[in-house]
């Protein structure tokens, strides 16, 4: 499973961090860094909730 | 008789909505009120309709109710713009403020300077400030009996010190800068006028002093920061400041009455807290959720459609956080308030490149507030004979909030 991560609709909010920091990086803006992120195995509910929390709809969830 | 309020030609009546942001009786102060779910009620209604008079200054706007039209509204700076000059026209001058009131990519400049001293990482450096200030305050009306209206005497002195700390503006002219905000966001023309007066004359003098003398503050970094490889005019330095300094005096202490005006007549609720004071980070996000403040307007920048009506190049646009909030289609239950609910994608800080520089401060400033307040106070209630009142408008919010744990 992967996250994919459209960082033109990022506002910062950083909603996916405060629940998963784990999984998400932030910038020194506060918003979360380009690229896809790679979810590791046991984390995958994890990954689907911060992916739900983002207002902006930035982050979905793939296949890798 | 009462004139019938202006519709544009371009508006079908059909578009045209009853619901009014000042006027509707919800939206007007009222004992004991509930204007959020007077707001939440327009999810029954179509997803975008014409206002008259919904602005503060008497103009007429569409209303956009849900939550994926305010998103689609919000995230396109380009069909929507920010560009409005609120401030300064106070002052029959013409400029931004910024970076709220100008357009991406102009936005993205000024934002990009100013993120990293309010990013979640940031903040956390403040904590201890804002815990001590807060157990202060509780402790001070403590000692001075088992009652107080909080609003004076414990958010508007938290938020605003907070705020003032920031940035580096000692706090011994706190409530006459409250009386400013007051005057800038709730009252008519020749208050705000004059207010901004104030506000204008007290940040340039404090610009001035940190040319002479820099400290370790948010007006230093001001006057030495750098755009595009320059050092900012004094008029940007200006515009950023009165944002920041109007920013910071009204929507945390705001929030935090509001959920103590709810928690306060809902002791199950408070229990909860009390029972399980790990969930309060979340619960205060249910609360921003349910009780938020603000509604961000824009200005369209060509004709277009948005949900079933015809917007026109030049009309405003509203976007009111309380409708989206309150979305069946965002949040199921959405009138339920649920301090563990999931998913809580809230806008309560808006959408899109505008979304609130502050946020991170904010939230942090709420979380610290009712911990320290259920850390110190017994339950609580709203004093017998005394009824706070509820208001919509361009600031939601509640006022006379006495609550009693005698």
């Amino acid at each position: 499973m992967i996250i994919k991560v459209d960082r033109e609709k990022c506002a910062g909010h950083a909603r996916c961090w405060a629940l998963a920091p784990e999984l998400f990086e932030l910038d020194d803006e506060g918003y979360v860094l380009p690229g896809d992120i790679l979810v590791p195995p046991g984390q995958e509910a994890l990954a689907g909730r911060a992916t739900r929390a983002c207002p902006e709809r930035a982050l979905s969830i793939g296949e890798d | 008789m009462a004139s019938q309020p202006k519709v544009p030609d371009h508006v079908p009546a059909h578009c045209v909505g009853a619901f009014n942001l000042y006027k509707s009786p919800e939206m007007r102060p009222t004992p004991f009120g509930d204007p959020f779910a007077a707001v939440a009620k327009l999810l029954d209604g179509p997803s975008v309709f014409y206002s008259p008079e919904t602005t503060r200054d008497g103009q007429g706007a569409w209303i956009v109710t849900t939550a994926e039209e305010q998103r689609n509204v919000l995230q396109d700076g380009a069909s929507y713009s920010s560009f409005r000059r609120i401030f300064s026209s106070a002052i029959g001058e013409d400029w931004p403020v910024i970076p709220l009131e100008l357009d991406p990519p102009e936005h993205g400049k000024y934002r990009s300077m100013l993120n990293p001293l309010l990013s979640p990482k940031r903040v956390a450096a403040l904590e201890p400030f804002v815990t001590a200030k807060a157990v202060e305050l509780i402790e001070g009306l403590k000692a001075r009996g088992t009652s107080a209206e909080v609003m004076t005497e414990f958010a508007f002195p938290l938020a605003v010190s907070v705020f003032l700390a920031f940035l580096g503006i000692p706090d011994d002219r706190l409530m006459e800068f409250v009386g400013w905000a007051n005057e800038l966001l709730h009252m008519g023309p020749a208050e705000r006028t004059a207010a901004a007066h104030k506000v204008l004359n007290f940040l340039e003098g404090m610009i001035a002093q940190r040319k002479e003398e820099p400290a370790e503050d948010f007006m230093t970094f001001l006057v030495q920061a750098q755009v595009e490889g320059r050092p900012l005019t004094d008029q940007e330095i200006r515009s950023i400041a009165v944002l920041l300094f109007i920013g910071g005096l009204d929507t945390v202490a705001t929030a935090i009455g509001l959920d103590l005006y709810f928690l306060a007549r809902n002791p199950d609720r408070q229990q909860e807290l009390r029972d399980n004071p790990a969930i309060m980070p979340s619960a205060v996000e249910e609360m921003l959720r349910a009780f938020p403040s603000v509604t961000p307007i824009r200005t369209a920048t060509r004709d277009m459609d948005l949900g079933g009506c015809p917007i026109k190049k030049g009309d405003l646009v509203s976007c009111p956080s309380m409708a989206s909030s309150r979305d069946p289609a965002e949040f199921p239950d959405p009138n339920t308030i649920d301090f563990n609910r999931e998913d809580n994608r809230h806008t309560a800080f808006s959408y899109g490149p505008h979304r609130c520089l502050g946020s991170h401060l904010a939230r942090r400033e709420i979380i610290i507030a009712l911990n320290e307040w259920f850390a110190r106070i017994p339950p609580f209630r709203i004093k017998e004979g005394t009824a706070p009142v509820t208001f919509g408008g361009f600031v939601f919010g509640v006022e006379n909030l006495v609550l009693d744990w005698s």
